[in-house]
């Protein structure tokens, strides 16, 4: 490994150490505790991005080494870290995340002065930067689940930060449960590869899947597909994100929906294309069958919700979707020996990952900058914000553009090569499983769609018109480290979608490690102003060049205007009120009422029901109160989790009797059973 | 010199078959030894003994480190715990009597069963010792019979008993089968662990007696939900 990044790593992850130190040494002192912890942070998260970016651009990250970062004395457990291709990407996330994270939490965490301990809030921050720093760059299968341990119980700590409210504790709970049986999971698998490898290190792991009994390699993939779907929330085990997600403090719903999630994706991109092999069929299209569900289930729940937090949580799983899509593909696309297709698949998967770690980490911490103003997390009672927090309205604007996959917007780019991929994924195979990836295309425009509507829905709803709660109309804009934060995302989404050609370079040596190929040349034309589709029937699209174009049509309207209309008379009057005296906010359209037309369309998946209650004198047209109140089933929770819970309930009660709660039945237990081993042994 | 040493190992070999013997011998009268305080006056006796083996071990092996643990099991178990314990017994003034479960006869009958299963248990290993005949299968069979005296007395302070009992058992395998003994740090580890444990029984004993105004752990499921 280069001195210089090997240097900077160091000094990032002592920077988080020393972050959280000192937030717990300064516990009594908010101030100095909101400093050091989140201004260590940021510090070392800069180093960090750093030293994951530097090995990317000269592509020496395929050559990196592994450190040992202390001496282990127990046996095959090695605390060893490499900064690889896959891994130095992923440190790069988190670093970039880390960074503006910090940088906004400076400001964010003055509202719990006085109320809970910054220093303890800082320190797990910290803890959860360094934990998932480390998971992405663990070289060794123990070590990598022991940070994947510490990140889950550091996260679950920060989620029941607020544990006053019972909301908190029930959601820490869940996610807590959650993560360990994907935990078990991941365990189970690691064992697998150990049996055939015979050592946990990731170096012997590399292409081992090709060396296995296929039965066992089936096994293992269908572990790590559940242990690390559990953690990136694909459905159905995505209960936990949309618990979770809202009631953590939002600078840790971001960290959380921006890496957390991602650490799955890591994990699933480095089993699948690194360690596994050459997949069967059937893994492709499993992955791409479940990135396809849990896309369109995503944004359909995120459209019924009026939780601004819990919306942003359900879309995190719908864009696990899109990732999933590409990740499916490539596999597929792998299987039937179309490895440029499966690198751009594989490419749009990864570009995906970052988008959305970066529009989804913008927008929670909008929503946090409005959660901070308002105090409320009911869209229902915000309304006319735009006016009061005008720059987090634009920042939150910008995320909504970018997370609709609108151009020239990051989340065009990715979803763009998503597209691509898929519909060149047609010709890849005769046989009928080739109807996958046009059925996908579709199912991925279709959440496109929604996710705009969603958007205009959360942004018009919490932003404009007029305020529908004294707490909205006492909004106040956020702090400048809040600001800060939020605009150091912004420009990275801007970045991120005007040249895309120019990251996509960082990405050959990921592409090169997991397929052998470097793709940036072939997927950039015209010295990479133009972003082109693998084939030659592939699109080409350039973003810079839309928003030229768009810059340059401006004066257009306005020449329009300057030459037809100026001497046209203008009158400025109200809004008509349909004949009242003015405009007041009930007027205005509510979330619930604009995301009806889509609960109709998916009745069938909804089942909403509502109640009603008029009280009247004598005619029900005229009542005095009308009370009304409108659900949505959640059919992932009554039908599969509930009748699961009952059941385990009920074998554990029988399994109750054992437990007499007498000392000397639980020595009879003991005993008894040292005898008949004792027996068996002769 | 050369003359003189096999006549000292077998001559440590007897003493040690002796000593493992009247181990055995002294945990059958703590199964039916009915009063407290003689119990506990027994377990300081077969500490004793087991103190003796180690002296025995380290002076035909010439292991130092194995005085160490001879001085140990002498100090701690023949002398400070049987007194923590009589103190114990004397503060909280329980009656004196034991009630077991089972009555003397079927303990003794049991008992008899668990060491002839412990000295077929043992039997395959019998070529490994260095010292002693059948020290192993007495190891075992102090453990089999202290577990079964856990069981059978109601008496947090009886367990406590029967805890170290157990744990000579052990300590008399560490010293007979690897002839040298464990590795020290190995053997001071098990040695504290026990210190520990029956510190903290002692307070639990008391909390247990101040909660339910008795000592019968029997009553203990009245803390269940």
């Amino acid at each position: 490994m280069d001195i210089l990044s090997a240097t900077l790593l160091n000094l990032s992850l002592l920077g988080y150490v020393v972050g959280a130190a000192a937030g717990l040494l300064f516990l009594r002192h908010e101030k100095s505790a909101n400093l050091f912890t989140f201004g260590g942070a940021s510090l070392a998260a800069l180093f960090g991005v750093i030293a994951c970016t530097v090995p990317l651009a000269t592509g020496t990250a395929a050559t990196n080494q592994s450190i040992e970062l202390f001496q282990s004395l127990i046996p095959y457990v090695q605390f060893t870290v490499r900064l690889d291709p896959l891994g130095a990407f992923f440190g790069l996330i988190v670093s970039l995340l880390g960074l503006a994270l910090s940088l906004y939490s400076l400001g964010y965490a003055r509202g719990f002065y006085g109320r809970k301990s910054v220093g303890v809030l800082g320190a797990f921050f910290n803890l959860l930067l360094l934990a998932t720093t480390l998971v992405f760059l663990a070289d060794n299968a123990f070590f990598f689940l022991i940070a994947w341990e510490i990140m889950a119980l550091t996260a679950y700590c920060l989620v029941s930060f607020e544990h006053e409210q019972e909301e908190t504790r029930n959601a820490g709970v869940l996610f807590f449960v959650m993560s360990h049986i994907g935990t078990g999971c991941l365990i189970l698998g690691f064992l697998l590869l150990f049996r055939a490898s015979g050592s946990y290190g990731f170096d012997t792991f590399h292409v081992l899947g090709d060396k296995m009994p296929s039965g066992q390699r089936n096994a293992a993939f269908l572990l790590f597909l559940v242990g690390f779907g559990v953690k990136a929330g694909i459905v159905p085990l995505h209960i936990w994100l949309p618990a979770a997600h809202p009631v953590a403090p939002s600078n840790v719903s971001a960290l959380m929906s921006g890496v957390l999630i991602k650490t799955g994706i890591y994990g699933m991109a480095r089993v699948f294309f690194d360690f596994l092999g050459t997949p069967p069929n059937w893994w492709g299209v499993t992955v791409l069958t479940i990135g396809t569900i849990s896309a369109v289930l995503g944004v359909l729940y995120a459209l019924m919700e009026h939780d601004l937090k819990r919306l942003l949580a359900y879309h995190s799983i719908e864009n696990i979707g899109i990732i999933l899509m590409g990740f499916g593909a490539a596999l597929m696309f792998l299987h039937t020996g179309h490895p440029l297709l499966a690198s751009m698949a594989l490419i749009a998967g990864l570009y995906h990952t970052i988008n959305h770690a970066v529009f989804k980490a913008l927008l929670f911490l909008g929503a946090g900058a409005v959660l901070h103003a308002t105090h409320t997390r009911n869209m229902e009672e915000m309304g006319g914000l735009a006016k009061r927090m005008r720059w987090t309205a634009f920042f939150f604007l910008v995320g909504a553009v970018a997370i609709s996959a609108l151009p020239p917007l990051n989340g065009f780019v990715s979803e763009w090569l998503t597209y691509q991929s898929l519909l060149q994924g047609f010709g890849t195979t005769p046989s009928l499983i080739r109807l996958m990836f046009p059925l996908s295309a579709a199912m991925l425009a279709l959440t496109g769609a929604l996710a705009a509507a969603c958007f205009v829905k959360a942004f018009g709803i919490t932003f404009l018109a007029q305020p529908r709660s004294e707490h909205a109309r006492h909004a106040h804009e956020a702090s400048f480290t809040m600001l800060l934060g939020q605009a150091l995302l912004t420009t990275a989404c801007v970045f991120l979608g005007l040249f895309p050609t120019v990251f996509l370079k960082l990405l050959d040596p990921v592409t090169q490690q997991l397929t052998g190929l470097k793709l940036s040349a072939q997927l950039s034309l015209a010295n990479g102003l133009v972003l082109a589709g693998v084939d030659s029937q592939g699109g080409t699209v350039s973003t810079l060049g839309l928003t030229l174009m768009a810059v340059c049509l401006l004066p257009v309207p306005f020449g329009l205007w300057l030459f037809c209309a100026r001497k046209s008379k203008t009158r400025i009057g109200p809004t008509w009120a349909c004949g009242q005296p003015g405009l007041t906010p009930q007027m205005e359209y509510t979330a619930t009422g604009f995301s009806k037309p889509i609960r109709m369309i998916f009745k069938a998946l909804f089942r909403p029901r509502r109640d009603v209650q008029r009280d009247y004198d004598f005619s029900p047209y005229f009542a005095r109160t009308i009370r009304f109140e409108s659900h949505v089933e959640e059919v992932f929770q009554t039908r599969i989790y509930r009748p699961l819970n009952r059941l385990v309930l009920r074998l554990s009660r029988r399994m109750r009797a054992l437990q007499a709660g007498s000392l000397q039945a639980y020595l009879i237990y003991i005993f008894v059973t040292l005898l008949l081993l004792l027996l068996f042994a002769l | 010199m050369n003359m003189n040493l096999p006549s000292t190992t077998e001559l440590g070999s007897q003493l040690i078959t002796l000593m493992a013997a009247l181990m055995l011998v002294v945990q059958l009268l703590m199964v039916v030894q009915r009063m407290l305080l003689t119990n506990i006056r027994l377990f300081a006796i077969q500490s004793l003994f087991l103190g003796g083996i180690a002296v025995v071990v380290a002076f035909v092996h010439h292991a130092s480190h194995v005085y160490v643990i001879a001085g140990l099991t002498l100090i701690g178990k023949v002398v400070l715990l049987p007194r923590l314990l009589t103190r114990l017994v004397h503060r909280i003034q329980i009656h004196q009597e034991i009630e077991p479960l089972l009555n003397a006869p079927a303990s003794m009958l049991v008992c008899g069963g668990l060491t002839l299963l412990g000295y077929v248990v043992a039997r395959p290993f019998t070529s490994l010792e260095r010292l002693g005949n059948n020290t192993l299968a007495v190891a075992i069979t102090l453990l089999l019979t202290g577990f079964f005296l856990m069981i059978n007395r109601r008496k947090a302070i009886t367990q406590v008993l029967a805890l170290l009992t157990i744990e000579n058992g052990v300590m008399l395998a560490a010293v007979a089968l690897t002839s040298y003994g464990m590795p020290l740090v190995v053997e001071l580890g098990i040695f504290f662990d026990v210190m520990v444990a029956v510190m903290v029984l002692g307070i639990l004993v008391y909390r247990i007696r101040e909660s339910f105004a008795s000592m019968d752990t029997s009553k203990l499921n009245q803390l269940k939900g």
